[in-house]
């Protein structure tokens, strides 16, 4: 048996993954980007959210820094703001809101000025004049000023301060201060005193490119004016004006009314290409369950430096990270779903060169927990499983990373297949299907279910030993996957399609894709049947992990806990339960192609409790187990049975063939031929540790070991005083280091291979 | 022009082939892999030709370039 290997590196060949409208239409769904509630409430787009962590580190400046950004006269605006973020805040609906505008006027009391003020920018040629005082046209002329448009003020009061003071009556003297301060350092030109009458406005049309009103002036002089609001700019009497109210939306509409100014100074409308304004809706959602602080830092007036912080510090600081909370490999790869998306999709369309996103698309356990914790349902298995097969179609999958599980798969399905009606049945009933990994870990458990179903229930139990194709669909090998199917179909149609008695939910999982198959879990089975005898509990408190395969399927999940209730069993409750179960590190084959990513998400398993772990599912039983962790499969309590140790590659396939044998013999009376080697071969404990974390099978190592004593070829290293044999198997070249035994045995010191083929060459 | 090899060991006297009886040498070979070779000089059996890629460098360099490969 061989799985080809992809032919060249030099593969032109290009599939398309998603459509640009699919691909856009998942990348929405990911709302870690999406903004903060307080920052998608200001108008002003204040980030709110990063002030309010600089205020929660004692960094005013900062934090000042960033409320300067938003308004020519910081001052006033902090002094008089309404802060809409407030109504906003995540924790209003919990308790008290952060006190944001509080904070803004403590970043600004505490805070120092930044010293870099920008470079020295060129005045613009086109000037604008602003007529009448109050905030808008004050804010405006700020505006206008940070464009760099020269300024003209057309104002009544006869002063600097006069003119700051009007509709600032709500502001302290010092902010007051401060914000003339700014305004004397500015080039705004005034004429105080000014007869604001309509003659004198139109009389500047001449002067001036563009004219901009106050709210006040414009009600008076154009009392029919209908100003847009959107644009703050009257079409019909070309006026840059509005009708705002209230401090904040004064600051916003002189920003529109800015960027209006803007347009016309370009000769452009002023209603084209405007960007976003203004606030905006959020699609953000925020796992509000760890505020903890829910009331407000008393505030007399305003906070202290460490009223401030200590305020700042009840910020929740609202994101969605719902995902990667739970999940390993995110966490590992450090990637939000819509960057990896994005990434995955131009990996798969790269035509030459490094496809720096193959392992990422191979460490994806395919588990699905994102799909339940994620509020909107991204399923990040579903986008690494669709570029898997991709990849494959294009021949553009490495098969290293999957060749082991693909060849223990075709193991499963040969050599060590078996399926059989019961005993003096033609057709049967039911047929149980155990899985592979339950036969390669737990053989007795699988032979103990096996005669219990068939005692038990009417109408004839078959068995059929296999693999169910969840390897090659979860390497993205469709026709494989395809072929499986179908061979699964033949064989179950001999037995006359019998109700299937899944013992593994991933099989169950899997098999469900078969039409007209109907299947239920061993777990269902026994609930019904009771337990048998000799079932019994733990005697200590265990956590139940829920198996990957069971995700969805409710009916499963209660069943196993109905069990384990029968069973005696005290279950300790874990975090990530149930549906939102993460997967052991096998899922996917992630065991296979990453061994790092698949040990961090077995650690993230086990970090959810000290306790015993019970699971249904022998794969997650296997990698708890390996990991020194009391583990037992829950099939293995209902038959009294334990599996012990975890077995090393080699192990769980004599496991497959001696069950197999086994059941042959006692069942069917069908004595299988057996292979003895006719030489000594042994191992060191080093050769043994080596060749499980190198994927080395015994087999393997016997048929170099056999191929050696046909040639007669091998090397002698003096240095080590080892032998060394080597044979091209498949894909790799496979080498073993020995000692020969006296009588033409061998002690095997160490194995390993590569994939690459070497051979001489002339000149 | 010089020949270009990608990697050099030299067995320097210590490995024998056990089929032939003689010792090791530097010598010619290549690696071959997805469609791309790669010249390097390895310990040859000058007789049979034996070509030998010790443990080291199978676990080394060589799965290295394999997996540069494997993501092209």
């Amino acid at each position: 048996m061989i799985i080809e290997e992809r032919n060249s590196t030099h593969v032109y060949k290009q599939l398309r993954m998603l459509s640009k409208e699919e691909l856009e239409q998942l990348e929405g769904r990911c709302v870690h980007e999406q903004p903060a509630y307080c920052v998608a409430a200001c108008p002003l787009k204040l980030d709110a959210k990063a002030l309010v962590q600089a205020v929660s580190q004692g960094d005013f400046d900062g934090a000042r820094k960033l409320y300067e950004k938003i308004a020519p006269f910081p001052h006033i605006l902090s002094a008089g703001c309404d802060a809409p973020c407030g109504a906003k805040c995540k924790l209003a609906g919990l308790g008290d809101a952060v006190e944001i505008r509080a904070l803004e006027r403590a970043a600004m009391a505490y805070g120092q000025r930044g010293k870099a003020r920008g470079i020295l920018r060129m005045k613009k040629r086109k000037t604008a004049a602003v007529f009448g005082s109050g905030l808008y046209s004050f804010f405006l002329a700020g505006e206008l000023n940070k464009k760099a448009y020269p300024v003209t003020v057309f104002c009544q009061e006869p002063d600097l301060e006069a003119y700051i003071s009007a509709e600032a009556g709500f502001a302290p003297a010092e902010a007051l201060a401060a914000d003339a301060a700014l305004l004397r350092e500015t080039d705004i030109v005034f004429r105080f005193g000014a007869g604001l009458d309509r003659d004198l406005v139109e009389a500047q049309r001449e002067k001036f490119d563009v004219l901009c009103l106050s709210p006040a002036l414009y009600s008076s002089l154009y009392p029919a004016g209908k100003a847009e609001e959107a644009l703050q700019y009257d079409r019909e009497n070309r006026l840059v004006t509005g009708r705002p109210r209230g401090v904040t939306e004064s600051a916003f509409c002189a920003k529109k009314a800015a960027l209006t100014v803007d347009r016309l100074a370009q000769n452009l409308d002023p209603g084209n290409t405007r960007g976003e304004e203004g606030p905006v809706e959020t699609r953000l959602y925020t796992d509000t369950s760890g505020a903890t602080a829910l009331t407000r830092v008393p505030c007399q007036g305003d906070y202290t430096r460490e009223e401030a912080v200590q305020e700042a510090r009840r910020c929740i600081q609202c994101r969605c990270d719902e995902c990667i909370k739970g999940c390993a490999y995110l966490q590992h790869y450090h990637k939000f779903p819509r960057v990896l998306t994005r990434e995955i999709y131009n990996n798969v369309s790269i035509i030459m060169g490094d496809h720096m996103m193959n392992k990422p698309i191979n460490a994806c356990s395919l588990c699905g927990q994102c799909s339940v914790t994620c509020p909107n349902g991204y399923d990040m298995g579903e986008i690494c499983h669709l570029a898997r097969q991709n990849m494959v179609a294009t021949d553009k999958m490495p098969l290293a990373p999957h060749e082991f599980a693909l060849m223990d798969m075709l193991f499963s399905n040969n050599e060590a297949f078996l399926c059989r009606p019961q005993p003096g049945y033609e057709a049967c009933k039911y047929v149980f299907f155990p899985g592979c990994q339950a036969a390669a870990i737990a053989p007795e458990t699988v032979k103990a279910a096996y005669l219990d179903l068939c005692r038990r229930l009417d109408g004839g139990v078959a068995l059929l030993l296999g693999c169910c194709g969840a390897i090659c669909d979860w390497a993205g090998r469709y026709e494989l996957a395809g072929q499986t199917k179908d061979f699964l179909d033949r064989e179950l149609a001999k037995l006359g399609d019998p109700v299937v008695i899944a013992g593994c939910p991933s099989c169950k999982k899997q098999l469900s894709g078969h039409e007209g198959l109907e299947i239920v879990g061993i777990w269902d089975v026994l609930l019904h049947l009771g337990l048998p005898e000799g079932a019994h509990g733990l005697e200590r408190p265990a956590a139940l992990h829920d198996s990957c395969g069971a995700r969805g399927d409710a009916g499963t999940q209660e069943a196993i806990r109905s069990l384990a209730k029968a069973l005696g069993v005290e279950l300790v409750d874990t975090p990530y339960s149930g549906d939102r179960s993460p997967c052991c590190g096998y899922g996917g084959l992630t065991a296979y192609a990453n061994r790092e990513v698949a040990g961090e998400m077995t650690a993230k398993c086990l970090e959810r409790s000290d306790a015993a772990y019970i699971s249904y599912c022998m794969a997650c039983r296997d990698r708890f187990a390996r990991q020194g962790r009391e583990s037992r499969h829950i099939l293995e309590l209902v038959y009294g049975t334990d599996a012990g140790a975890p077995p090393d590659i080699s192990q769980k396939r004599y496991n497959r063939l001696t069950l197999k044998k086994e059941l042959l013999w006692e069942l069917w009376q069908e004595e299988t031929k057996e292979m003895k080697l006719d030489f000594d071969l042994r191992f060191t404990k080093e050769a043994l540790r080596l060749m499980d974390e190198r994927m080395i099978l015994k087999d393997d190592v016997i048929a170099v070991l056999e191929e050696q004593r046909q040639t007669g070829e091998a090397i002698y290293d003096a240095d080590s005083g080892l032998t060394i044999a080597r044979r091209r198997i498949g894909n790799a070249t496979f080498w073993v280091k020995y000692t020969p035994l006296e009588g033409g045995g061998y002690l095997v010191h160490s194995a390993y291979s590569h994939r690459m083929q070497v051979e001489r060459r002339q000149g | 022009m010089a020949d270009k090899n990608y990697y050099t060991i030299d067995p320097l006297g210590k490995l024998r082939c056990v089929k032939c009886g003689v010792p090791l040498e530097k010598g010619k070979a290549k690696f071959l892999y997805l469609d791309n070779g790669f010249p390097v000089e390895l310990p040859v059996c000058p007789v049979c030709g034996f070509v030998y890629v010790p443990e080291e460098l199978a676990l080394g360099k060589v799965l290295a370039v394999e997996k540069a490969l494997e993501d092209k």
